[in-house]
Formats: structure tokens, C-alpha cells, sequence
């Protein structure tokens, strides 16, 4: 209890410690006023007795510290004046603490930015209870719907409705078993009096929530008994789209609202921070019951398709399951499965059946589909922060070094003053760990904008991902501790020499450049960096080459001056055979808008992320089975949709009003498709059919256009078809395939053409759009260049950073090589002047300071060049059209590095030859 | 005077100063010196650089307190004073002073033990 109220009592005495001096100063003159009486009483002449007492006092200042330190904590009160004497002597050199701090800052922002977004992508758990214990059946990402055979060497990971519920009926070593669907979908969704929305859906098992372990905000789960045919139709809502979409309305739960126009009545709101099973740019905003989908798509629905795979499953292992031996009974079950339709077994697939296989994969982390997307990314992100944190400290080494040279006199004259070693060495201490906490603070900024930005960027479609920009503590605590290493080092041992050597040796020595030159840590430090910007800039280079090549590829179709935007048809309620007519209206309004020249409509867009894939048989064909022998992407599309994405028929005709549903069908191919189906044959004319041989005769090709891409940039051009708007093939035997011809009659996409600039385009579509039917959702209005440039923007953001951190790294490198050669100069002012004064020109001043700049930059070519090779070798797999051994691109890189660093030495050079001799004579 | 003066042993000062306070009642710093002198018949010094020290470190632990008042003198003079606390503790610093004494006794005089 005692030392408690004594540390108490020292504490709270830190802080008026001028009032305590004053008081002890006070009390101890009164002690020798009272004695100086006493001896007065006792017959002393006054002044005899004032000395008389004072002698007996003893030594009032000793009295004073003893007393000092005794009542506050001595440790902390000259710790405080070391702080206090650091920052007075930052301030007063404020260019050195500034550029350290903004080093610092941008070092360490820049990695804790980086790291933040591996840490929410790659590392990061979902927010359900026990992720560890969650796995998932299937270790690769297909998607999203697949009927036949998934990967050549047999790795299964998407599952039918049916063959799930195999799996989860006789795989107990589940706890529970759940499926969700792959691809995400979106249906038009309508509340009360508000106009009706496209949202995002997933479907999902019944016993989802109660796999994962997730409650619900508001009302209830959906569960097992949600999840058969006939169960009323409900849904759970997502915090987020409860908050932006709906309102925070307490009473949707409950409440009807309408999908697609069917009724559903909403069970809950899923609980703040659940984004589902995976982290998406767009999250699904709505759970639905697997059943619901035979609601809302009728004889289509995939989950009434036995061997339609649209699903993964994840699910919860029980303890102490064997993973391998679970691994071995699931692709028992699923070769059992497959065996029993001849879907599989025909056409020689029973040969192949033995060697489909499952893998069980961990899914803490959710269906990891963005993850494997991005995760390159950010690890080629990860390397080139780390790089930029060493050159930053290497930067704080190298200006460290720099300043202690100068303090050098500095520490000898105090310890020539008996100053403790420990104390000089504290105090220096003092700064570095003061520039550094500066530093930390200001990085906490960049990481939290740098993160942010970088968000953006990568996602700009992404307002409520599920990731946060806020900084990883461990991270920047981990890159704050590198910094303060370096910059205790780098302070410290010099310090430490310092206050070893002889002060009457330092001191003699300070007017004499002893040694001319800067030393050689300083001059590798500045190689090093020259090195690491050069293997930075030329990684610039590359990715933007690269980034240009992908953006200015000719994709065969046109996208300037083109707009075009999204609808939902079957969301408003219309039936496929109402279609056409609509189109033709709506085709009718646009086309009347001032600056319109062409209208189309599709089923989707060229790049616009969306593929329809389908077998295709031939006329008198052989019926190969074999999806990569027969596959080829189709859509349907409006007679105009050619002419208005600027792509050339080159043989035959398009499509024209007379294909009507009385005439003949009719399909247009691309070359692609003739090279692929009809080799050197006239492809006009021929006939060929989807959904099986039998129906080989359905379209007969009216044309050929030119090739497009269609999906992926760096491909060729894949086999197409377009068939029309106007035409629905009615003679499918199988209810679903009538179902899917059906919702293939539904075009999604609208391009428009317009010539010049017309003036708010959208506000005039919506207006005509809404004349129709003013209850028909409209969404995505947007320009097709934007459409196609959203396919680069991983590729944009990563050379945009990229290019961030090379001109970070110039600087870094720039500012240390301008250092050392100030260094250089302000070493050698008296030498130049003796030069100067016996007859070197100003030309061979800038020369000979010139020369160790280009010694330091040949060395840090030296070493930069074979590791740019390394690296640019490691960034192949980023790299489209551009060899990642480029010659061009490296002497740019050498270049700009070399001008960076050129200015950074003539600018002291030129100060040095400009020096008057006489004055540099009398300098130190 | 007395040929040599013995200074305060490191923590009896504490005891002593307790004592005094408790005999006399408030005092300051210069009175308490005297007084301990005076007991000790002169024959302890009270070095300043010890004895105020000891006066703060028993502030700190609250066992005495201090203000400005007036000496005897009429003089304006920090006055200390037992506080409640001190007034327990005194009691119990005496006890253990007396355990101290009497052990050490034993030490210094084995034979008359029995």
C-alpha cells in the first residue's frame, strides 16, 4: 500500500514541479531563518550566525536533488528534457526531419495498404461461428452451370441438386451439409409502392444459415422445411440491402414482396457483417431457397434438372473425420452417380467415369473465387511494397548516416563537457524513435487513403464489399518495428562510435575532410536503391505496355459512341411471346431520339462478362458428345445488333425482317465457327441444332460476319452463333429445353448508336423507355467504351500502382543518390576552393563531382539490370502481347532512372562549381 | 561538545521523526532537527540532505502531512503533523524497532539469554 501511494504521490508530482521548487525553496530558507534565530538567541552576532547556521546546513543544492529525486520520477523528468531538446532539434532542421517522416510514411503506408488488402482477401475467415471446421467439396471455382464432364483431368467441384443431396445423404461425416449456387443471379425485385429493382440473388440449401452458424438480425432463418417443392416461397434479406434498398423498414419482416412478380414473403434480415459465403465485388443481397428457383423459372429451373451441375457444397466436417478416406467415398458416390445416366455414360463416357475424382478444400475463407482472381495481384502488390519499404530504409539509413557525420563534433564537444555516454546515446535514441512515431502516424494516414484508393480502384462497381480499408494493426505494427530498427541502427551505431572516439581527436579533426568522400555503407545504400528503383520502373514499364496492349487490341466490334444499358423484361412481367413486339416498339421509340442511328438488343453484350455456351450438332453429323468438339457460344440478338457494334457481314446476308416466325430459322455465324464446323466448305445454306442431334435441322445459316471477342481479350476468337429476336424454335420435346428457349427470348441488353454528342442520352432513354411502360426497370446506363474498360480494371489498378510505387522508388533513390553527393560536396568546400584557386575550371568542378554520382549509378545498373531480368521474368503471367525480356522497355527504365539520378547529382555539382573560392577556402 | 556525533542510522530517522511529531505535535523541518538532537543529547546528527528526504518520503505515504503556518517564533514555517494513518503507524514502527532491539540484544549479550 505504501509504494502505491508513493508512486501516486510521484506521479501526480510531475506536474507542478515549479510550484514544489518554489515550496522546497521556501521551506529550507526558512530551516536556515530559524536556525540563524536560535544562534541570535544564543548570543551570536547576526552575521556570524547566518554563516554559522549555513555551514551547519550543508550544501543547499545537494539538499535540493537528493530531495528531487526522491519526490517525482528522476528517470521520466530527463527523459522529458531529452524529448524536449530532440524536438527543438528536429525543428531545427526541419528538410531532414520532413523528408524522414515522408519516407517513413510512405514506406510503411504504402505496405500496410498493401498488406491490409491480402489480409480481408486471402487470410481473412467468414464471419460464421467455427469457419475452421468448415470444408467444402471441390478445390477449383467452375461455374457456373455445367452438364457434362467439368475438367479433363477429372477434378469435380459443381454439383447438381441431385447429386448434392447424394452426397448429403451419405456422407454423415458432415455435421451438415449445405449448397449454394456458383454464378450469382439477379431478379427484379418490387416492395410496397417502390419502383421495382434489380437485385442480387443466390440460391442457396435450406440448411444454409444453420450450417454456417449465422442467426438472423431480424425475424427468422429460413430452413429445411422452406426447402422442398410446394413450400411457400421465402426469402432473407442482407443487412446491407436491408439498409440501402429497403430502408431499415422493421416491417418487411413479414411482409410480401415480389420476385420477378411472384410473391415471396420475407423471413429475415440476415444479421450486420454477414456477406454470405464468399467475398464478392457485388454480394448477394438476397438468400433464397433452392426450391424457389422452380418458382421463379418454372420447367427451366436447374434444380429440378438432375444432372444440370449449378451448385457447390460446403458444409461442416464433424471432429476427427479422416479427409482423405471422406475424399475417397465422395468420388466413389460421384462415379456411382454418374454410372446411372447417360448423360455420363454415353458416347464413351462410361470409359472416363473411373477417373472422376473430388477434393475436399478448406472454406473458412468462403468460396475463395475473388481471392483466386486478385491473389496474384496482390502478391506481385506484395513484392513490389516490400521493395519500396527497403528503399525506404534504406533512404532513412543513408540520410541517418548523413546527419551523424555532422553530429560527430557535436557529440565530441559534449563529451568533452563530461557528458554521459548513455545520455548522448539516449537522446539520440530520443529523435530516431521520435521520427519514427511522426512517421507511424503519418502512415497510418496512407495506409488507410492508400487502401482505400486501391479498393476503389479494383472495384469500382463495389459499394458495399465486404472488405474494409481499415489498416492491419499487425501489419503496420510490423513495418513500423522495420523502420524503427533502421533508424535505431542507423543512429545509434554511429552515435555509438562517436561518443568512443577520443572528443581531442574529433575535435582537432573537424576542420579537416579527413575523409573526402561519403562512406561506404552510404555509397552501397545509394547503389542498393538505384538497383531496386530500376527493377521498379522497368516492372512500370512492362505492366503499362502490357495494360496499352490489352486496351487499344482490336476486339473486331465497335464500342465508340455507343451506349448501352440493361432491362429487365421478365422482372416487369412480360411473357416471351410478347417479346418481339416490345422490341420493335421500343426499337421504334430510341431510334426517333435525336442522334440515335442504330438500336439493338441482345441476349448480352461482347465483353460485357457474360457467355452462353451450347453443344452444336451438325446435319448429318456424327454426334460426338464431346462438349470441346462441339461447343459454341450463341445469342440472340435484334436484326440491328451487327450494324450496331460496326461488325461486317462477309458472307450471305445478316438478318432481316422477313426472318419472322413463320419463315424458315435462321443463324448467323463467325468465321471462328465455319473454321471450326464447315473447313473449307460453303458454310451458307447448311443446317445445324442445339440441345441434341435430333434437332440438327433447326437453323439454316443465312450469313457469316467477322470475328469478334466476345469474352476474354487475350484469346482468339471462339466459334459464335447469333440467331434473332423474332424467331422462337417451339418444337423441343424436353419441357426444360422449351423453358430455356423461352427465357433465351428475353434480351437483356440494349446497344445504342448515336452520332455526335447528344446531350443527356440516359434521361432521354428513360423518358421514352417510360412512355412503354413506366414500370419496366432500366438499369446500367453506361457508354460500351466503360463496359469494355471495367474488363482491364484489374489490370489498370495493378499497373497504376505499379507505376505508383516506381516513381516512389525514383525519388527514393533520387533523393538518397542527391544525399550523398551534397554530402560529397559540403565534405570537400575547402578542396574545391584550393582547386578553384590554383586554376580547375568550373567544368572539371562538375566533373570530378559528377564522377562518383555515375560510379554509383553504372554500380546500381550493374546489379539493377539482372535483377529487373528476375523480376520481369516472375511477371509473365501478368503480361499480355508483351515479352517479358523486352529490351526497349529496360533502356526506358534506365532512362527515366538515369535522369532522375542525373538531376540529383548535377544539383549539387553545379552548387559546387559555383562556390567562390575564397569563401570555400575559409569554410571548415 | 562531544567528540563525535553518530548520523542517523537509515530508518530509525522515520521512527524518530514520528516520535517527535507525536510528542510535540505539529513542528517544522528545523524544530524536528533540533528536537531529535536534543534527545539524542547531541549525540546524533540530523543531516538536512537526510531528514528532508524522509519527511517527503513519509508524505508520500500519507502517514504524516504538511502546511504553511506559524512557528513559535512567529515565523511563517512548513508545519508537519502525524496523520491518522501516521498515528497507527507509529505504533507499529515502535513494535518492530523493539523486535529489532531486543534481537539484536540477544546477539550482542548470548550468555545472559538463560
Amino acid at each position: 500500500m505504501d509504494w502505491l501511494r508513493e508512486i501516486f504521490s510521484r506521479s501526480t508530482a510531475l506536474f507542478h514541479r515549479q510550484r514544489l521548487n518554489e515550496d522546497l525553496d521556501e521551506e529550507l530558507e526558512s530551516h536556515v531563518e530559524a536556525a540563524v534565530e536560535e544562534n541570535i538567541r544564543r548570543g551570536m552576532a547576526p552575521d556570524k550566525a547566518r554563516v554559522a547556521a549555513l555551514r551547519l546546513f550543508g550544501g543547499v543544492t545537494q539538499i535540493k536533488e537528493a530531495y528531487r529525486a526522491r519526490r517525482d520520477v528522476p528517470l521520466l523528468t530527463s527523459l522529458k528534457r531529452d524529448v524536449f531538446y530532440a524536438v527543438r532539434r528536429l525543428r531545427s532542421s526541419p528538410g531532414f526531419a520532413l523528408v524522414v517522416i515522408a519516407t517513413l510514411a510512405l514506406g510503411i503506408g504504402a505496405n500496410t495498404a498493401v498488406f491490409t488488402l491480402v489480409e480481408g482477401f486471402l487470410l481473412r475467415s467468414l464471419p460464421v461461428a467455427d469457419p475452421a471446421s468448415l470444408y467444402r467439396i471441390g478445390d477449383r471455382n467452375t461455374c457456373c452451370y455445367h452438364g457434362n464432364f467439368e475438367s479433363a483431368d477429372g477434378d469435380f467441384d459443381l454439383f447438381s441438386n441431385d447429386l448434392y443431396r447424394r452426397f448429403k445423404q451419405t456422407a454423415p461425416e458432415f455435421e451438415q451439409l449445405a449448397a449454394v449456387q456458383a454464378g450469382g443471379g439477379g431478379y427484379t425485385v418490387q416492395y410496397g409502392s417502390a419502383a421495382p429493382r434489380p437485385l442480387r440473388t443466390e440460391f442457396v440449401s435450406g440448411n444454409y444459415f444453420s450450417t454456417l452458424g449465422v442467426g438472423v438480425y431480424l425475424g427468422r432463418p429460413f430452413g429445411e422445411a422452406d426447402d422442398h417443392q410446394g413450400a411457400a416461397p421465402v426469402l432473407v434479406i442482407s443487412y446491407v440491402a436491408w439498409e440501402t434498398e429497403f430502408g431499415r423498414d422493421p416491417s418487411i419482416v413479414g411482409a410480401t414482396v415480389y420476385v420477378q412478380r411472384h410473391p415471396f414473403t420475407v423471413a429475415g434480415v440476415a444479421p450486420p457483417g454477414f456477406y454470405g459465403d464468399r467475398i464478392a465485388s457485388i454480394p448477394a443481397d438476397i438468400w433464397m431457397p433452392l426450391s424457389a428457383e422452380i418458382e421463379l423459372e418454372g420447367a427451366n429451373a436447374a434444380v429440378t434438372q438432375p444432372t444440370t451441375a449449378w451448385l457447390y457444397a460446403l458444409g461442416r466436417l464433424r471432429n476427427g473425420v479422416q479427409k482423405t478416406a471422406l475424399e475417397d467415398k465422395l468420388s466413389a458416390q460421384l462415379r456411382e452417380w454418374m454410372g446411372e445416366w447417360p448423360r455420363f455414360t454415353q458416347h464413351g463416357g462410361a470409359a472416363i467415369i473411373p477417373r472422376q475424382y473430388v477434393k475436399l478444400a478448406k472454406a473458412g475463407g468462403g468460396i475463395q473465387k475473388l481471392q483466386q482472381q486478385s491473389g496474384a495481384n496482390l502478391r506481385l502488390l506484395m513484392i513490389l511494397s516490400s521493395v519500396v519499404l527497403l528503399l525506404a530504409c534504406a533512404n532513412i539509413a543513408s540520410l541517418l548516416l548523413a546527419r551523424s557525420t555532422t553530429q560527430r563534433m557535436d557529440i565530441a564537444v559534449r563529451m568533452a563537457l563530461g557528458a554521459a555516454r548513455f545520455r548522448i546515446i539516449r537522446q539520440i535514441l530520443i529523435e530516431s524513435l521520435l521520427l519514427s512515431c511522426a512517421g507511424g502516424v503519418a502512415a497510418l494516414g496512407v495506409s488507410w487513403l492508400g487502401a482505400r484508393a486501391i479498393l476503389t480502384l479494383a472495384y469500382p462497381e463495389a459499394h458495399y464489399m465486404p472488405l474494409n480499408a481499415e489498416p492491419s494493426w499487425p501489419v503496420l505494427g510490423f513495418a513500423l518495428l522495420v523502420s524503427v530498427m533502421t533508424g535505431v541502427v542507423f543512429s545509434v551505431t554511429p552515435a555509438w562510435a562517436a561518443s568512443h572516439a577520443q572528443p581531442t581527436e574529433s575535435l582537432r579533426g573537424i576542420n579537416v575532410a579527413s575523409r573526402d568522400r561519403a562512406s561506404l555503407p552510404q555509397r552501397t545504400l545509394v547503389i542498393l536503391q538505384l538497383a531496386m528503383s530500376l527493377v521498379l520502373l522497368s516492372g512500370t514499364f512492362l505492366l503499362t505496355r502490357s495494360l496499352m496492349n490489352l486496351e487499344h487490341k482490336d476486339f473486331g466490334f465497335q464500342t465508340a459512341n455507343r451506349y448501352t444499358f440493361q432491362m429487365d423484361l421478365e422482372g416487369a412481367g412480360y411473357s416471351a411471346d410478347r417479346t418481339t413486339g416490345l422490341y420493335r416498339q421500343m426499337e421504334q421509340r430510341l431510334g426517333a431520339l435525336p442522334g440515335v442511328t442504330h438500336v439493338s438488343f441482345a441476349r448480352y453484350i461482347p465483353m460485357g462478362g457474360n457467355q452462353w455456351g451450347t453443344c452444336v450438332y451438325l446435319q448429318g453429323g456424327t454426334d460426338s458428345g464431346n462438349e470441346d468438339k462441339c461447343f459454341s457460344d450463341w445469342i440472340r440478338v435484334s436484326a440491328q445488333f451487327l450494324d450496331s457494334i460496326g461488325v461486317p457481314v462477309v458472307r450471305g446476308r445478316g438478318f432481316t425482317a422477313q426472318d419472322g416466325q413463320s419463315s424458315p430459322l435462321v443463324a448467323v455465324v463467325n468465321q471462328a465457327f465455319v473454321k471450326k464446323f464447315f473447313p473449307n466448305q460453303d458454310p451458307v445454306g447448311k443446317h445445324f441444332g442445339r440441345e441434341g442431334a435430333k434437332y440438327s435441322s433447326e437453323y439454316q445459316i443465312a450469313g457469316v460476319f467477322s470475328d469478334f471477342i466476345l469474352t476474354d481479350p487475350r484469346s482468339e476468337s471462339r466459334p459464335l452463333f447469333l440467331v434473332p429476336d423474332t424467331q422462337q424454335f417451339a418444337g423441343y420435346t424436353a419441357a426444360e429445353d422449351d423453358a430455356a428457349e423461352k427465357a433465351s427470348m428475353f434480351l437483356g441488353s440494349v446497344v445504342l448508336q448515336v452520332a455526335g454528342s447528344p446531350t443527356d442520352m440516359e434521361m432521354a432513354v428513360r423518358k421514352a423507355l417510360a412512355e412503354i411502360d413506366p414500370k419496366l426497370p432500366v438499369f446500367r446506363f453506361v457508354t460500351y467504351d466503360s463496359v469494355v474498360a471495367e474488363n482491364f480494371n484489374q489490370e489498370r489498378l495493378i499497373a497504376r500502382l505499379t507505376a505508383a510505387f516506381g516513381i516512389l522508388s525514383l525519388i527514393l533513390a533520387s533523393v538518397g543518390l542527391y544525399g550523398v553527393t551534397s554530402y560529397f560536396v559540403a565534405r570537400r568546400t575547402s578542396e574545391i576552393g584550393i582547386r578553384m584557386a590554383v586554376g580547375a575550371s568550373r567544368s572539371l568542378i562538375v566533373r570530378m563531382v559528377m564522377r562518383g554520382a555515375i560510379a554509383q549509378f553504372a554500380a546500381g545498373l550493374a546489379l539493377g539490370v539482372p535483377a529487373s531480368l528476375l523480376m520481369d521474368r516472375l511477371m509473365t503471367s501478368f503480361l499480355f502481347r508483351v515479352s517479358s525480356y523486352d529490351p526497349a522497355v529496360l533502356a526506358a527504365a534506365v532512362v527515366v532512372l538515369g535522369l532522375g539520378a542525373g538531376a540529383a547529382a548535377i544539383l549539387p555539382a553545379i552548387r559546387a562549381a559555383s562556390l567562390d573560392p575564397v569563401r570555400a577556402l575559409r569554410t571548415d | 561538545m562531544t567528540a563525535e556525533k553518530t548520523d542517523v542510522l537509515q530508518g530509525t530517522l522515520d521512527l524518530m521523526i514520528l516520535k517527535t511529531l507525536q510528542a510535540m505535535g505539529p513542528l517544522h523541518g528545523y524544530g524536528i532537527a533540533r528536537r531529535i538532537e536534543q534527545v539524542s543529547v547531541d549525540a546524533l546528527s540530523v543531516n538536512q540532505g537526510t531528514l528532508y528526504p524522509a519527511l517527503l518520503r513519509l508524505q508520500q505515504r500519507k502517514w504524516i502531512r504538511s502546511e504553511w503556518g506559524t512557528s513559535g517564533t512567529g515565523r511563517r514555517a512548513k508545519l508537519y503533523s502525524l496523520t491518522r494513518l501516521g498515528q497507527k503507524k507509529v505504533g507499529e514502527e515502535e513494535e518492530n524497532w523493539e523486535r529489532i532491539v531486543s534481537t539484536m540484544a540477544r546477539f550482542l549479550s548470548p550468555a545472559e539469554q538463560d
